[in-house]
């Protein structure tokens, strides 16, 4: 069988980013895997190091240098990568990412795709179920737990009022959430050892966004900064009028 | 980095000075990133020494860094330990892949040093020693059966090894030492003392230098310690270094086999050993440094002091600014001294100034940063005493700074002032 992990590049905790003329600009820092796609990859080499004969394909949509992100897959196990090359504005939005993601998972021919439940950078949970939407597969998003039983999948996932147990059947796409598989660290050796392993590079075919981004401004939140006075007693019940009644 | 132009700030009157309970509006001081890469060394790095580097970085601030605190306080080196940096694939980074390490650069190398020495140099030593002190040596003087016995056990931390050459009264004079060695049929008998030795009680295996009583010549063995004769203790009286195991090894008339030689003749042997841990050395001594910046920059924003962050004042700064300076500097030395490794034209001159350099601002660094955080900074709750403390230590083994002097002042002058 095979599994598709897709995983994007995301800016390192460290980066300063600016808004500059509507754009957003990311600098003084790497670029990383994004975390939440990491339990994904983590997720697929779980399963195979337990017995199941799977090939583990590592898969993005992204700048040339997402390249660095694909080669933090292999180290920790994936078997092959992808990549397809597209600038991030030419994308566009994330049901034309999705689009050619899943064009190429079915030229893969997986059965399963695990990605992040949410992007660390645009905080944005659409990517699973755009591509879940793009296959015609069934999804399970915010996944816990997961094992397969023949092609049969059992998924624990967190619902709007708690966990959900949901069974489907593959092909399927699953969205990660944190307790789903803590990521190994990388190891040196792996490292170097990935360097050897496949990278498939090519241009990804033209996007079909269906919106466009016509301006971006920051959200600023200034803080009150305010520091109580005065007996502890009476800065507890300060605190808590302010608690009630909002800091203005 | 961000472009900051100096404006003159507006003058407070002295009378309207803010209460020190108000907050100073936030700053925007760089991230650490920003602070230890300012020449964008990175570019210049392999994809692969930079996801090494990354990945030890990760493994080394979320597992052993929050703890180094109090291992140093307690005086242990956790037994866990040797296996995980095994795992990690930390021992041996440069060795090749066939001998069970990483196979990758020099350069590699020195960045897993920094990144362990952030954490403590005392967990650096012991990857030090493993890697440079003792993997190097089998790999590079030993026989295809000593790689083959040891090189992969090392690798994984399944074994342990210490390197014997110091002695209680030979340090950097090390052609003084006392340790005999002589042989008797086909063995080599060794007798002798050797101290400051890291890991020595852990040790599995030994690399000892003694000088042959029949030829005058100094020898190298690999030493099993578990024969007849081999005993160690510990020093548990170092006020540095704490978190390193320490040790005295005591041969008495332990015989090893002629296969158990190393390939060497002469005090080179031992010499060429510490070229490549003093090499790792400037890498790792950074990494400690930057440490102590960090925690200072960080102490300093949070504490305000005559109404405003500790960081707003004059010669708060000077210093901040000096440590960033002269560690950056070493960086830069550190980097070229890495790809003169890659490519084989290091020469020990090169590695006695980078050695010398980088600890000297590695320490003062760290005294600046021990100043800095008050009287916080003479507990162990913050590090900036615990690496001055080490540093210490790192001034002087490797070859004392007087040592690496006189090993510059001879190679520019062409007379030796030992």
């Amino acid at each position: 069988m095979k599994i598709v992990t897709v995983v994007r590049r995301v800016p390192d905790v460290e980066a300063r980013v600016e808004v500059d003329g509507g754009d957003v600009r990311v600098s003084g820092a790497a670029w990383s895997l994004d975390g939440m796609d990491e339990y994904g990859v983590e997720q697929a080499l779980r399963m195979r190091e337990g017995g199941l004969d799977a090939e583990v394909v590592a898969l993005a949509v992204g700048p040339a240098d997402t390249e660095e992100v694909l080669r933090t897959a292999l180290a920790m196990g994936a078997d092959r990568a992808r990549l397809l090359v597209a600038d991030d504005a030419d994308v566009g939005d994330v049901l034309a990412r999705a689009r050619l993601l899943a064009d190429a998972i079915r030229e893969e021919g997986a059965d399963l795709v695990l990605t992040g439940g949410k992007q660390a950078d645009a905080d944005s949970a659409a990517l699973g179920p755009a591509l879940a939407e793009h296959l015609g597969w069934p999804l399970a998003d915010w996944t816990t737990h997961l094992e397969l039983d023949g092609t049969q999948v059992r998924a624990v996932h967190d619902g709007d009022a708690g966990p959900e147990t949901l069974a489907f059947a593959l092909p399927a796409v699953v969205t990660t959430q944190q307790g789903l598989a803590e990521p190994r660290y990388p190891t040196l050796p792996n490292i170097m050892k990935a360097k050897r392993k496949p990278l498939d590079v090519a241009d990804a075919p033209p996007a079909t966004p269906v919106t466009n981004v016509v301006g971006r401004a920051p959200e600023r939140r200034e803080r009150a900064r305010r520091m109580l006075d005065g007996s502890l007693e009476d800065q507890a019940r300060e605190l808590a009028r302010v608690l009630r009644e909002g800091a203005a | 980095m961000s472009d900051t132009t100096a404006e003159p700030p507006t003058p407070t009157p002295s009378t309207q000075a803010p209460s020190p309970r108000t907050a100073a509006p936030a700053a925007t001081p760089m991230t650490r990133r920003e602070v230890e890469d300012t020449f964008d060394l990175d570019a210049l790095y392999t994809p692969e020494e930079r996801m090494i580097r990354d990945a030890v970085r990760e493994y080394v601030q979320s597992e052993l860094a929050p703890h180094a605190g109090e291992w140093w306080r307690e005086g242990i080196f956790p037994e866990h330990l040797p296996r995980a940096f095994g795992e990690m694939g930390m021992l041996g980074v440069a060795i090749p892949e066939a001998y069970g390490g990483a196979g990758a650069t020099a350069t590699a190398y020195g960045l897993v040093n920094r990144e362990v020495e952030a954490a403590d140099s005392g967990l650096r030593s012991f990857v030090s020693v493993q890697s440079s002190l003792v993997m190097w040596p089998i790999l590079t003087y030993g026989s295809e059966d000593l790689k083959k016995a040891w090189l992969p056990r090392l690798a994984t931390g399944e074994a342990i090894g210490c390197f014997g050459l110091t002695e209680p009264d030979a340090g950097s004079d090390p052609g003084a030492m006392t340790t005999r060695c002589k042989r008797v049929g086909d063995d080599w008998v060794i007798r002798g003392t050797k101290r400051w030795i890291t890991s020595g009680t852990r040790a599995d295996v030994a690399i000892i230098w003694a000088r042959d009583e029949d030829s005058g010549r100094v020898l190298g063995f690999v030493v099993e310690t578990d024969r007849e004769g081999f005993r160690a203790e510990d020093i548990k009286t170092k006020a540095s270094m704490r978190l390193s195991v320490t040790s005295e090894l005591h041969l008495d008339d332990v015989a090893v086999p002629d296969a158990n030689r190393l390939d060497v003749v002469g005090l080179k042997g031992a010499l060429s050993c510490l070229s490549q841990a003093r090499f790792g050395i400037a890498f790792g001594v950074l990494g400690a440094g930057f440490a102590t910046l960090d925690e200072a920059m960080h102490y300093l924003e949070d504490r305000p002091s005559f109404g405003e962050p500790l960081t707003g004042k004059q010669l708060v700064q000077a210093k901040l600014a000096d440590m960033w300076s002269d560690l950056t500097k070493g960086s830069l030395l550190a980097y070229r001294l890495g790809r003169l490794k890659d490519e084989g034209a290091i020469t020990p001159t090169h590695i006695s100034m980078a050695k010398r350099d980088n600890v000297r601002a590695a320490l003062q660094a760290a005294r600046h940063a021990r100043d800095l955080l008050g009287g916080n900074g003479i507990t162990t709750e913050y590090g900036a005493m615990r690496h001055m403390s080490n540093l210490e230590t790192v001034s002087t083994y490797e070859g004392a700074d007087a040592v690496h002097t006189l090993i510059l002042g001879r190679a520019l002058t062409g007379r030796a002032a030992f």
